[in-house]
């Protein structure tokens, strides 16, 4: 709905959308406990919403710099209602969603700033929520809030971006749905209700894209299936006092295999053309692991290749890093050991210096496997792998 | 670019009509002020209740209630647009859905003084 009302009366005028949006949930909280849930709850709330828009603007229309296309049409009684029920009606709602993702994650917006907009205006999380997924204080996320507004405002109106432009903006797109799934999966805060809000609407945002034509590209599809793997994991990556269970130790039988099911339709409309992208290779990856019966049993071999081929398009020490540990899947640790080593660039990284632990002890180098998982232990913040960590360190004393 | 007046007369009344009408009619003037618009050429108007209204008049400023003319004489709203000339608002007024409703479309010039 805040999507629909920005659109309605431009970027400039955000706040007066999302406080519209606020009166009507605001409403919804006053009415609902007293005469019960409408029957149609959603219709209810774009009723008021639609109806509160009306009202303010025929109140402040005069006052607000309107877009040009339709400031008249806004300030007129001939066509004020009809235009806000248009702006307001089901279809439109879907596509404003699209705009308004290409409009938060605008390149003159910086990344963080996008996703703290659009977890603010798309998701509508309010600031301490966002506070609490990105692990930082209500103020950091105030300011951040600020500048990208500043930033949405001077867009002046939603549009989407124009066929040349398409490609480029995409991938500004994905790369912050994908990290809002992160911010989501990866978390190292406890807070788990926050954790599965990231996830579910970073599905659902990349859903959205993929239900466009315009929007529907293989890298779209590609992402959905990759995320729609991990979430199928989700169950079975924490155990029951919500320690970190990791790949090669998981209970495979709680993978979701709807989930699994779904991502697969999405893989197989992703990889229909050539060639792969960065998404279309990690998701085919992620399906590798999805369909293997245990870890031993993966097929480690079309993993290092997919590997190489993402190393060619992305030479990043993270994808160097996950070959590596693919690498001593398929030829041992001593292998694996050496391949880690050439990694450079991840000495700061807890996962690194765990995955080297693991190697080391495999190899029966206790004391270097030890050290290796102090420092891992001494550079996470996530209190449920320290506890991994420590408890792998001990066994070896 | 000049400023032109559309006086409304008569049309249908549409407060006596059923919703779905209402919103049809609704629709229709929206449609035509829409094109308006998008050709950056509508400045702004105002529908106006055939119901309530008041008349002041005379020195004395005697107070009648109106509906003060026949149906087809009451005006029933306005619209200022900004067009090249005559010929051009004359040209959009055409496109007018009060034409369904037997009403008229009186277009005049603003008046720069």
């Amino acid at each position: 709905m805040v999507a629909a009302l920005t659109r309605l009366f431009g970027t400039r005028h955000v706040d007066l959308a999302e406080d519209i949006v606020q009166e009507t949930l605001l409403k919804a909280m006053q009415e609902w406990p007293f005469r019960g849930v409408p029957d149609q709850p959603a219709a209810w709330l774009h009723r008021v919403a639609r109806n509160l828009a009306i009202d303010r603007l025929r109140r402040e229309a005069r006052g607000l710099e309107l877009l040009k296309e339709n400031a008249a049409l806004l300030r007129s009684e001939w066509t004020l209602s009809s235009t806000v029920n248009e702006a307001m009606s089901t279809p439109a709602i879907a596509d404003d969603q699209l705009r308004m993702m290409f409009a938060c994650c605008h390149p003159a917006i910086p990344r963080e700033q996008q996703v703290a907009l659009a977890l603010k205006t798309l998701c509508g999380f309010s600031v301490p929520e966002i506070a609490r997924a990105f692990v930082t204080n209500e103020e950091t996320i105030n300011k951040r809030l600020y500048r990208a507004r500043e930033a949405f405002r001077a867009l002046g109106r939603i549009e989407f971006p124009s066929e040349s432009e398409l490609r480029g903006r995409m991938e500004h797109v994905l790369g912050t749905i994908y990290l809002l799934f992160n911010e989501g999966y990866n978390s190292t805060s406890h807070e788990e209700l926050i954790r599965e809000d990231l996830i579910e609407e970073a599905l659902r945002l990349c859903d959205l894209l993929t239900r466009n034509t315009a929007t529907d590209t293989p890298e779209a599809h590609a992402l959905l299936a990759l995320m729609l793997y991990h979430s199928a994991r989700s169950e079975a990556r924490l155990d029951a006092h919500r320690d970190i269970v990791l790949l090669k130790d998981q209970d495979r039988s709680k993978w979701d295999r709807e989930l699994i099911a779904l991502a697969d339709r999405h893989i197989d409309l992703a990889v229909t053309r050539q060639p792969l992208s960065a998404y279309q290779a990690e998701a085919a990856i992620a399906a590798v692991h999805a369909h293997a019966s245990s870890f031993a049993e993966t097929d480690w071999a079309a993993i290092i290749s997919l590997y190489d081929e993402l190393l060619r398009m992305n030479p990043s020490p993270v994808v160097r890093f996950n070959r590596a540990i693919a690498v001593a899947q398929a030829k041992g640790p001593a292998a694996g050991t050496i391949a880690l080593d050439e990694v450079k660039g991840l000495e700061g990284s807890h996962l690194y210096h765990a995955a080297r632990g693991d190697l080391l002890r495999d190899l029966s180098r206790r004391d270097e496997a030890r050290e290796a998982y102090a420092l891992a232990a001494s550079l996470t913040r996530s209190p449920a792998e320290t506890e991994l960590l420590r408890k792998k360190r001990d066994a070896l004393a | 670019m000049s400023k032109y007046m559309f006086l409304f007369r008569g049309g249908s009344d549409m407060q006596n009509a059923s919703p779905a009408d209402q919103q049809a009619g609704m629709m229709k003037w929206k449609v035509w002020m829409d094109g308006i618009a998008a050709q950056g050429k509508l400045v702004g108007g105002e529908p106006l209740n055939y119901g309530e209204g008041k008349v002041l008049s005379g020195r004395a400023k005697k107070i009648t209630d109106g509906p003060f003319a026949e149906a087809k004489e009451i005006v029933g709203g306005y619209l200022i647009v900004d067009t090249a000339n005559m010929d051009e608002a004359v040209e959009l007024g055409k496109g007018c859905p009060i034409f369904d409703n037997d009403g008229s479309v009186e277009v005049r010039t603003v008046m720069q003084m």
